[in-house]
Parts: structure tokens; sequence; C-alpha cells
């Protein structure tokens, strides 16, 4: 087999990279770019842990190929903070003790920013949707629900006194 | 009044939450050391049998490969155990479950270590595989431990429990049966050892107890415990389940043979094969009471399985049977509790151990009195509900804090708001 080359904008920055097109995206960015905020929990699409943002879509990357990722967009979980300023979500999830283990965590987080990033007013009901493809097991998902709702509710109030969009 | 407290009643932030919200947190499998190998394990995929034959030659010549090791290259203790030393780190005289460790394989990549995995044969003796708590007690049943298949017996009495069942104005008898669970902690198990810089065998792994795990690596490798450092990585989750034994001896013996950082991250499937589970139980109940519903006797036969190996089975038997009553007042208890060993998912610590297996029976017979009787089933319960002055069966008394009345005064309000 012969190693592709791969070129994609990853967390703001582009990169271009040797790989074998059956190396599964979850590698590429854990072991290529050492960027192990991304988790892997199955290995096979059931749980969220290795969540990342690609191409404005919250996909499982345990299940994805690097030919995939050629030309793409990917935001992992170090991409988040700005300039050591936190996320309005990162941010929540603290306040809201929404973080136990946190193994569960970038997923949950790289979930929530990719549906804010679609909709700045979600309902309750679409948050639940967004968030249904990304498996806890300590928190009982109340507290990570909160979260994303404070953010939800704090960003509204910022943009009515003329803040700035949420990306 | 109230006192104001600098934390108590107040929310606090996780002292590790911001590295996990910035994704910084290092988890086992994010160690990565200069020089380190992957590390796998063999397994079998039979359930019990003895070992005709393990070659491991064609592994050991693969390029790439750094070592191949069975259970002649453990220079300690093969046995490891919470309360019992009864596992092996690599099977020598028999294997008791589908998934025991037969052999282990460093690697210079994930791949090799795949393919040298797929290079190592077994040829099997197979024994009658036991899967059932009947089959194990059974006269002609292959053992799988020593001389018997019953891993412990225990017996708890308090009062007159023939009399106070003849005084009784109802009785309710049940059998109730709870299934094996797995933890299902969402990080997979995984370690590295190492060599630190002053020669110390050094295991970073995801566990719950790592001062346990230094005594069993120090054992396997016949190192004085002062030889050998445990150090917990942020943990995924574990639920008890990460009590017992995964990596930590196999990544120990590969780096003691080759010297060099090994790494082992089990996958989901390899993780929940071979990690501890909820004990499956059978439980019988008869429970005698008066006609006002008040509890005169209990009488109980629990059966538990403990599967291949004993893990935390001696505690979970031992709260079992303390707990049989529930938060109830029973002057007259009998309850015998057996455990047994068989060829299943080793059974372990997992929240709670034994209380929600018996809490299934003591609340499904109180919803059946209660229903016999046609007494509110939150009446029932608070009439017979331990309070401050509580003798149990084992004959503590209870002294402070017993906060189930509340409980259920408050469950009950709460219902009514939702209902
Ligand atoms: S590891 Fe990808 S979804 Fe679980
Ligand atoms: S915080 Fe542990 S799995 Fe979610």
């Amino acid at each position: 087999m012969n190693k592709i080359s791969i070129s994609l904008n990853l967390n703001g920055t582009d990169r271009t990279i040797l790989v074998y097109p059956n190396r599964r995206v979850v590698d590429l960015l854990r072991e290529d770019f050492k960027l192990t905020s991304v988790k892997e929990g199955c290995s096979e699409g059931e749980c969220g842990a290795c969540t990342v943002i690609f191409n404005g879509d919250a996909v499982t990357t345990c299940c994805m190929l690097a030919g995939q990722a050629d030309q793409s967009t990917i935001i992992t979980l170090e991409g988040l903070a700005k300039d050591g300023e936190l996320d309005l979500l990162q941010q929540c999830f603290l306040d809201e003790g929404a973080v136990q283990c946190g193994y569960c965590t970038p997923g949950m987080i790289l979930a929530a920013k990719a549906l804010l990033l679609k909709n700045q007013s979600p309902t309750e009901a679409q948050i639940k949707l967004a968030m249904s493809g990304n498996l806890c097991r300590c928190t009982g998902y109340q507290k990570i629900h909160a979260a994303v709702k404070s953010a939800v509710v704090i960003y509204k109030d910022k943009m009515a006194q003329g803040g700035e969009s949420i990306d | 009044m109230t006192k104001e407290y600098s934390v108590i009643g107040k929310s606090q932030v996780k002292v590790d939450a911001l590295e996990k919200v910035l994704g910084t947190t290092k988890f086992a499998a994010d160690y990565n050391l200069p020089d380190m190998l992957y590390g796998g394990v063999f397994r079998s995929t039979v359930a019990h049998a003895t070992i005709n034959s393990l070659k491991l030659e064609k592994a050991k010549a693969l390029g790439g490969v750094e070592a191949v090791l069975d259970f002649h290259d453990i220079p300690g203790k093969n046995r490891f155990g919470i309360i019992i030393k009864d596992e092996p780190c690599l099977v020598d005289d028999k294997i008791r479950r589908y998934g025991d460790a037969l052999a282990v394989v460093a690697a210079r990549s994930p791949e090799i270590l795949e393919a040298a995995l797929a290079l190592i044969e077994v040829d099997y003796n197979e024994i009658e595989p036991i899967f059932t708590f009947e089959r194990a007690l059974a006269a002609d049943a292959p053992i799988i431990h020593g001389t018997t298949n019953i891993h412990q017996v225990k017996h708890l009495v308090c009062g007159d429990v023939d009399a106070a069942f003849e005084r009784s104005d109802i009785i309710i008898e049940n059998t109730y049966s709870t299934h094996r669970l797995s933890h299902m902690f969402i990080e997979p198990d995984a370690g590295i050892a190492y060599y630190d810089d002053e020669g110390l065998m050094t295991v970073v792994a995801s566990t719950q107890n790592p001062h346990y795990d230094r005594n069993e690596v120090a054992s396997l490798l016949g190192l004085p415990y002062n030889q050998v450092r445990v150090i917990q990585a942020a943990t995924g989750g574990g639920f008890g389940g990460k009590l017992d034994i995964s990596v930590q001896c196999h990544c120990a013996l590969l780096t003691y043979h080759t010297r060099k950082p090994v790494k082992i991250v089990r996958s989901r499937s390899e993780s929940t094969m071979v990690s501890s589970k909820r004990h499956p139980m059978i439980i019988k109940a008869k429970t005698g009471a008066s006609r006002d519903g008040m509890l005169m006797a209990l009488e109980v036969q629990m059966t538990g399985d403990t599967g291949a190996y004993a893990s935390y089975g001696p505690a979970v038997i031992t709260r079992a049977m303390a707990h049989c009553t529930g938060p109830y007042n029973i002057p007259n208890v009998r309850a015998d509790a057996t455990f047994v060993y068989t060829n299943n998912p080793m059974g372990g610590a997992f929240r709670g151990f034994g209380v929600p297996q018996v809490a299934v029976c003591h609340e499904g017979q109180m919803n059946q009195l209660a229903r016999a009787l046609s007494i509110d089933p939150i009446e029932i319960r608070i009439k017979n509900a331990h309070q401050i002055g509580s003798k149990l069966p084992t004959g503590q008394i209870l002294e402070n804090s017993v906060g189930f009345i509340e409980t259920l005064e408050k469950a009950r309000a709460k219902a009514e708001d939702v209902l």
C-alpha cells in the first residue's frame, strides 16, 4: 500500500501529511498530530468519544478513513479555546459541573459546539437530539444538558448586547 | 439557623475540570515515551481447557517483535487477586474462562503486534465448561479450582424464624434472579510500564487501585515493593470495574524483559470480555408479616456466580447477606448464601457489592406484601423502616444518621408533585 498526501485545515492551521489511506482519522489525529483530546471508547461509532467537528458537523472519527479528511476542516477540543480564553461551552461545562471522569467531555463539548454553530437558539429537544450520539457513563447527562442550555442563554444575552458571533 | 461554610453547601468547580474541558488531561492511552513498544495479549477462545501446546516461535521470528512471553517468563508469582490469589497473569495449569491470557507480545508498531498475535498457535484439550450454578454443584461436574466449585458459603441467623412464620398472618414467597452486568466505563483499560530514571519499575494505568496494583506487580516480578511504583492516570470511569488487575502486570512483565516502555490499550471488546462483572444472583425469599403489615420473619437463600476467579466475590457475598432485610426491621431472619465458581466472566466489585441484587428482592417482597394486605406501599415501608436505635440481624445497632423515613416522605411528596 502506498501512502497518500492529505491536506486539511486543522484547528485553524493548514496541514499536509503522508499517511496510509486506511489509517483511521482518530489515529491520524491522536498519533500523527498528537491531538489526544480525541478519545477512543468503542471504535465502532457508538459512544461519541472520538467526535470532532468535520466541515461543520459533529462526526465520529473512529469510523472515518484518512482519505476522507483530505481538503476538510477539522476542529478538535484543542482548537476551541482562543488565546487562553475558554470557549463559552467550555466555561459552561466547568460552571455547571458537567465534567466527571472527563473521558466523554471532548466529544460532548464538540457535539454541542457543532450544534451551536448551526443553530444559535436550539430548543431543548434539538439539544438532546444533537447530543444523542455521545454517551456518558458518569454524569447522568443532566448537568451536561444544563451546561449546553446555559451556554445558549448566555450567548443570547451577549448577542442582545451586541456581542460577537458564536464562532 | 444555618451555618455558612466556605465549601459545604456551595457549588465547587472540580479541581481537575479545567484540564478536562481543555482536552489536555492525560489518560493512560495518551502517554507515549521514546522507544515505546506496543503490547498485546493472546487470549483463549475456549472457556475451560488444558493446553497441549502453545507455539510462539513464528511470532518471535517476526521482524519488529521484541518479546513473546508465556508463564515460563514470569520471574515471581503467577497468581493475583484482590482477596484470594487465584487468577494467573498468564495461564499455567489451565484455562478457566473465555479470554484467559496465554501469552503477551511487545512489538514496534500496533500493526506488527497484530500480525504477531495472529501467528501464535494453541492446541487445547477442552474440558466441559460450567456456565450455571446448578451444574457447578453437580456431583459429576469438573472442578474449576482446587477441590470444590463452592467459592464461599455464609449463614446468618437471628431470632426464631420458624416460630415467627407460625405466628405470621401472611407469608409471601418468591424467587428473584438478577443478571450479569458490565460496568461499561467509557475508557477501555490502558496502561504503560517503564523503568524510570532511578531504575524503578513504573506503571501508569487507568485504575481505581494503584496501591494494590503495586503489590501485584512486585509479586509478579519478584521485586520488593520499593522497587515498583504505580501511578493512576486520569481514569475514564471505573465503577468497581477497575479495582482488579487489567493491563498492569502484562505491561510490567513485557517491560521487565525488554527494558523498554510498553503500552497496552485494550479494545472495547477485550475490555468487556475480561473485566469483572456484577455477580448474577438467584434469591429465594419467604417473608412473614402480621395482618397490619409488620414484618415478622424472613428466610432467604441466595446463590451467586463468581465466575472464573474470586475477585471481590467474598466481599459481595458478605454484603449481600448483611443487607438482605433491606432498610426494614425484621426480628427473625435466616439467610444462607452460596457462591460458586463457573467458567463465566469473573464477578467482582460493582457499585453496591451485592446490595443492589438483594434490593430487587426485598423491594419486590414489600410491594407484594402491600398489595396482598391492601396497604399503601410507602406506608408499609414507613411502618417497618429502620430508625435510630434499630437493630440489624447482624447485631449492629444503628446509632446515627438513618434518613430512610425522611427519604420516603420526600419521595412521596415528589411523586405526588409529578404524578
Ligand atoms: S470511539 Fe468512535 S464512537 Fe466510540
Ligand atoms: S464524565 Fe465520565 S463518561 Fe462522561
